[in-house]
C-alpha cells in the first residue's frame, strides 16, 4: 500500500518507497511509503510495534533498510548513510544519552563531528530554553526521564538539520519542555526543514503537524491531513484505524 | 509482623533466588544452554581431576617437594580467604543475579541478593584456579588414601572462605556508602596495605604466615589419611559450623549495605564537571567520551585501581623475579578487559543509538574504543610492573624487554579478543553500580577462563625470552604476535563496518 503525506507539489525532503526492515524472522516494517516535505511536520502514529521507531531509525541512518528506497534530502540512505546522518537530527525513542557524559560534552561531540563553528551560543540558548542550563555540566546518568527526553530533542535540533526526526519527544516531558519542543518544531519548519514526529500523544502531534501517517503491524494504513485526527471525531477515526 | 532476620525471610529469599535463576535461564537459547552444560561438565571433571590426579602422582614422582608444599599449604588456604574477600570488596559486596535495572520492579530482598552473590562467586576463573590449586597440592601431599574424606574439609574451607569474604565485602560496601565512607574505606585499605608492607620489610611475613590457624584445615584433611576419624569428624563439624555462621552472619552487613544510598555514584552524578576545550579531531572527540565513560564509572575506576595495585603488591610481597614478572601483565589485562572491554559498547549504554546517528565513520568509532581500551590496560599493566620492579632487582635487558613486550602483546591480544566478543555478543548492561558486570555472570566466567589461558601462555613465553642474551629476542617474539593481534583487530573492524551488524549491536546495547 502506498501512503503519501502532504502535497506533491512541495519540495520533498524524505522519500520512502516500499521500505522493508527485517530482524531475523521478524518483519518490523513491511513495505511502507512515506513522503515528507520541506516546511511541514508529519506525525507517525500507531500502536506499539507498528514500526514507527524502526522507520525513524532507518531515516536517521542507524538501521539499514532490508529492501526499498529511502531518500533523505536527495541522498540514498543505503549508499551514503554518512551524508544522511549529516542532514538529519535524530532524537531516539529510548535513552539516547551517554550516561557518564554531560550535556555540554554531548553537544561538543556533535559540534565537532558536524563541523560546527561558534556553536557555544546556540548550545547555551537551547539548553536554557529547555531549562537544562543548570544541568549542562552534570553527567546525564543522574537525569530524570523528562530531562533526558528534553536533552535528546536539543541534540537533534542543535545543528539545524534539514530533516528533524523526533521519536517520542513528548514522552514524560513537563509542559515547559513540551512548549520548548513545539517551538523547536516550529523553528525547523520555518527554516524549511521537514519534521517527522513519532508519538502516542495524538493531541500534541496534531498541534505540531500538518500531515499524519498511521502505521499498523509494520504497514501504513492511512495518510491524511492532521486536521482529520483532531478532537473527538479525530480520536474515533484514529481508534478505528488502529484495529 | 516484621520478618527480617527470620527463617521465614531466609526461606523466602531462597525461593526468590530460585525464581531469579529461572528468569535468567529462560533467556538462554538452546545453543547457550548446551555450551553451559559443557562448561559445567568441564568444571566438574577438572575438580575431580584436581582431587584425584595429584594424589596418584605422588608415588611416581616420589613425593617430590611434598615437604615444601606442606609448609606453604596453610598460607595458600589463607590466601584463598584473602582472595575471596578482596573479590567481594572489589565487586561492591558481590555480583547481581539480575541487573538492578531489570530487577527494580520486583521485591528482591537483601537475603536473595546475599545468597545470589554467594552462588555467583565461584563463576570466576581466579576463584576456580585457586580452589583447584589448594585441592590438588593437598591431595598430592597426602596421597590417594581416603580421597573423598580428604577433599571434604578442603571443599568446606573453600565454601567458608567464600562466605566469609562475602560478609566482609558487604561490610566494606556498607562502610563505603556512609557519609564519610570513601575516606574511611581508603583509610582501611591504606592501613591494611601498611601492615602488609611492614611485615614484608621487617621479614616478618613468612613467620606470620607460618602461624596461620589454617594449618587446622590441613590437619583435618590429614586425619582422614591417618584414619583418625574422630578428629576428622570434629574438624569437619567445626568447618560446617563456621560455614553456616558465615553465611548467616553475612545477611546482616548485606542488609545494612544494600539499604544505604549509593553515595559515591550519586556524588559523581550530581557533581559539576568542568568543560574542556574543543577536541582537535574526530578521533580525539570520540576517545574523550569513552575515557569519560570509564573514569566516571565507579565500578570501572575502582576495578582498575585494584587491578593496578593488587598483582603488583603481591609481586612486591613475594619478591617476584623478573622472569616471572612477565606473567603479571596478562593477569592485569585480562582483569581490565573483564571490567568492560568484553562488551565495550556498554560504555555508551543507551546513548549508543544517538552516538551511532552522528556523522562519523564506523572505523573512527571502532578505533576510538580500541585505543582507549589498550591505553587503560597498558597503563594498569605498566603500573603493576613498576611495583614489581621495586623488589625484583636490576633487570637484564632481556628481562626488561620481555616484561615490556609481554605487557604490549597481552594488551593487544586482550583488546583484539575483547573487540571481537563486543561485536559478536553485545549485552545491554548499565555499568553504574559497583556490582554490575559487562555481561551475564555465566558468560563472564567463560570469558575469564579463555582470557586467563591465553594471557598466561603468552606470559610464560616471555618468561622464556627473559633468559635470552638481550632485548632483541623478546622483541622478535613479540612482533609476529602483535601483527596477528592487529590482523584480528582489522578483521573485527571490517565486521563492525557492516551496517546490519552494527545496527544489531547498537540496538542491543541501547535497549
Amino acid at each position: 500500500m502506498r501512503c503519501v503525506a502532504g502535497d506533491q507539489s512541495r519540495q520533498e525532503r524524505i522519500r520512502v518507497r516500499g521500505l522493508w526492515v527485517r530482524f531475523g524472522s521478524v518483519e518490523a516494517v513491511r513495505g511502507i511509503d512515506v513522503t515528507a516535505y520541506a516546511g511541514r511536520a508529519t506525525a507517525l502514529l500507531g500502536r506499539n510495534g507498528a514500526g514507527k521507531s524502526t522507520t525513524m531509525r532507518v531515516l536517521g541512518g542507524v538501521i539499514p533498510p532490508t529492501a526499498g528506497e529511502v531518500i533523505v534530502d536527495g541522498v540514498d540512505v543505503r549508499t551514503d548513510p554518512l551524508t544522511v546522518k549529516r542532514a538529519t537530527g535524530y532524537c531516539p525513542d529510548v535513552g539516547g544519552l551517554i550516561p557518564r557524559a554531560t550535556p555540554w560534552e554531548h553537544l561538543q561531540l556533535a559540534a565537532r563531528l558536524r563541523r560546527m563553528q561558534g556553536w557555544e551560543t546556540r548550545a547555551q540558548d537551547l539548553l536554557e530554553r529547555f531549562e537544562l542550563g543548570d544541568a549542562a555540566h552534570r553527567v546525564t546518568g543522574g537525569f530524570s526521564h523528562g530531562m533526558g527526553r528534553r536533552l535528546s530533542v536539543v541534540l537533534a535540533a542543535f545543528h539545524q538539520p534539514g530533516v528533524l526526526l523526533l521519536d517520542e519527544p513528548f514522552d514524560g516531558v513537563d509542559p515547559v519542555g513540551v512548549e520548548a519542543t513545539q517551538q523547536v518544531i516550529d523553528d525547523a519548519k520555518a527554516r524549511g526543514a521537514a519534521v517527522l514526529i513519532s508519538t502516542h500523544l495524538r493531541d500534541l502531534a496534531m498541534e505540531a503537524c500538518e500531515d499524519a501517517l498511521v502505521l499498523r503491524g509494520g504497514s501504513a494504513v492511512a495518510a491524511m491531513d492532521a486536521d482529520a485526527l483532531v478532537g473527538e471525531a479525530g480520536a474515533r477515526a484514529y481508534r478505528a484505524l488502529l484495529d | 509482623m516484621p520478618t527480617e532476620h527470620s527463617w521465614t525471610e531466609l526461606r523466602r529469599g531462597l525461593a526468590d533466588l530460585r525464581a531469579l535463576l529461572a528468569f535468567r535461564a529462560s533467556g538462554l537459547g538452546r545453543r547457550t544452554r548446551r555450551r553451559l552444560s559443557i562448561a559445567a561438565g568441564i568444571v566438574a571433571v577438572l575438580t575431580i581431576a584436581a582431587v584425584v590426579a595429584p594424589a596418584y602422582l605422588r608415588e611416581p614422582l616420589d613425593g617430590r617437594r611434598s615437604s615444601t608444599f606442606v609448609a606453604i599449604l596453610p598460607s595458600l588456604y589463607l590466601g584463598f580467604l584473602v582472595l575471596a574477600t578482596l573479590a567481594a570488596i572489589a565487586s561492591g559486596g558481590g555480583r547481581e543475579v539480575v541487573p538492578r535495572e531489570q530487577a527494580v520492579a520486583y521485591p528482591v530482598s537483601s537475603v536473595t541478593e546475599h545468597l545470589g552473590a554467594l552462588l555467583l562467586a565461584p563463576l570466576n576463573i581466579a576463584w576456580l584456579i585457586q580452589a583447584w590449586t589448594i585441592i590438588a597440592l593437598t591431595t598430592y601431599v597426602l596421597g590417594p588414601r581416603a580421597l573423598p574424606a580428604v577433599a571434604l574439609p578442603l571443599l568446606l574451607w573453600i565454601a567458608f572462605a567464600t562466605a566469609f569474604g562475602q560478609a566482609v565485602g558487604w561490610a566494606f560496601e556498607g562502610i563505603r556508602r556512609g557519609s564519610q565512607g570513601l575516606l574511611v574505606a581508603r583509610l582501611i585499605s591504606a592501613a591494611a596495605m601498611s601492615v602488609v608492607v611492614t611485615l614484608v620489610l621487617s621479614d616478618e611475613l613468612v613467620p606470620a604466615l607460618d602461624r596461620s590457624p589454617t594449618v587446622r584445615v590441613y590437619l583435618a584433611a590429614a586425619y582422614a589419611t591417618g584414619h583418625q576419624w574422630g578428629a576428622w569428624a570434629a574438624s569437619l563439624a567445626g568447618l560446617v559450623v563456621l560455614l553456616v555462621v558465615a553465611v548467616l552472619v553475612g545477611l546482616v552487613p548485606a542488609r545494612w549495605a544494600l539499604h544505604r544510598a549509593l553515595r559515591e555514584e550519586l556524588r559523581l552524578e550530581s557533581g559539576r564537571i568542568e568543560p574542556r576545550s574543543n577536541p582537535g579531531s574526530d578521533l580525539r572527540a570520540m576517545m574523550r567520551i569513552d575515557r569519560a565513560s570509564i573514569w566516571r564509572s565507579v565500578p570501572l575506576r575502582r576495578g582498575l585501581i585494584v587491578l593496578a595495585f593488587m598483582p603488583g603488591l603481591v609481586a612486591l610481597a613475594g619478591s617476584l623475579e623478573w622472569s616471572m614478572v612477565t606473567i603479571l601483565p596478562g593477569l592485569v589485562a585480562s582483569g581490565g578487559a573483564l571490567l568492560f572491554g568484553v562488551n565495550t559498547w556498554c560504555l555508551d549504554g543507551r546513548g549508543a543509538l544517538w552516538r551511532d546517528s552522528l556523522p562519523v565513520s564506523a572505523g573512527i568509532a571502532y578505533y576510538a574504543k580500541v585505543i582507549v581500551l589498550f591505553e587503560v590496560l597498558l597503563a594498569a599493566a605498566g603500573f603493576t610492573i613498576l611495583l614489581a620492579a621495586l623488589r625484583a632487582g636490576t633487570p637484564t635487558s632481556a628481562e626488561l624487554g620481555s616484561a615490556i613486550a609481554a605487557a604490549v602483546v597481552v594488551g593487544a591480544q586482550v583488546v583484539a579478543t575483547s573487540m571481537r566478543w563486543s561485536v559478536e555478543r553485545p549485552y545491554a548492561m548499565d555499568m553504574r553500580s559497583a556490582r554490575a558486570t559487562p555481561a551475564p555472570p555465566v558468560v563472564m566466567a567463560g570469558y575469564s577462563a579463555r582470557l586467563a589461558l591465553k594471557t598466561t601462555i603468552t606470559g610464560l613465553v616471555f618468561s622464556g625470552t627473559a633468559l635470552a642474551d638481550g632485548w632483541v629476542f623478546p622483541a622478535l617474539v613479540a612482533l609476529p604476535l602483535l601483527c596477528w593481534s592487529c590482523v584480528r583487530l582489522v578483521r573485527t573492524a571490517d565486521r563492525w563496518a557492516v551496517p546490519e551488524l552494527r545496527a544489531r549491536v547498537v540496538a542491543v546495547v541501547a535497549t
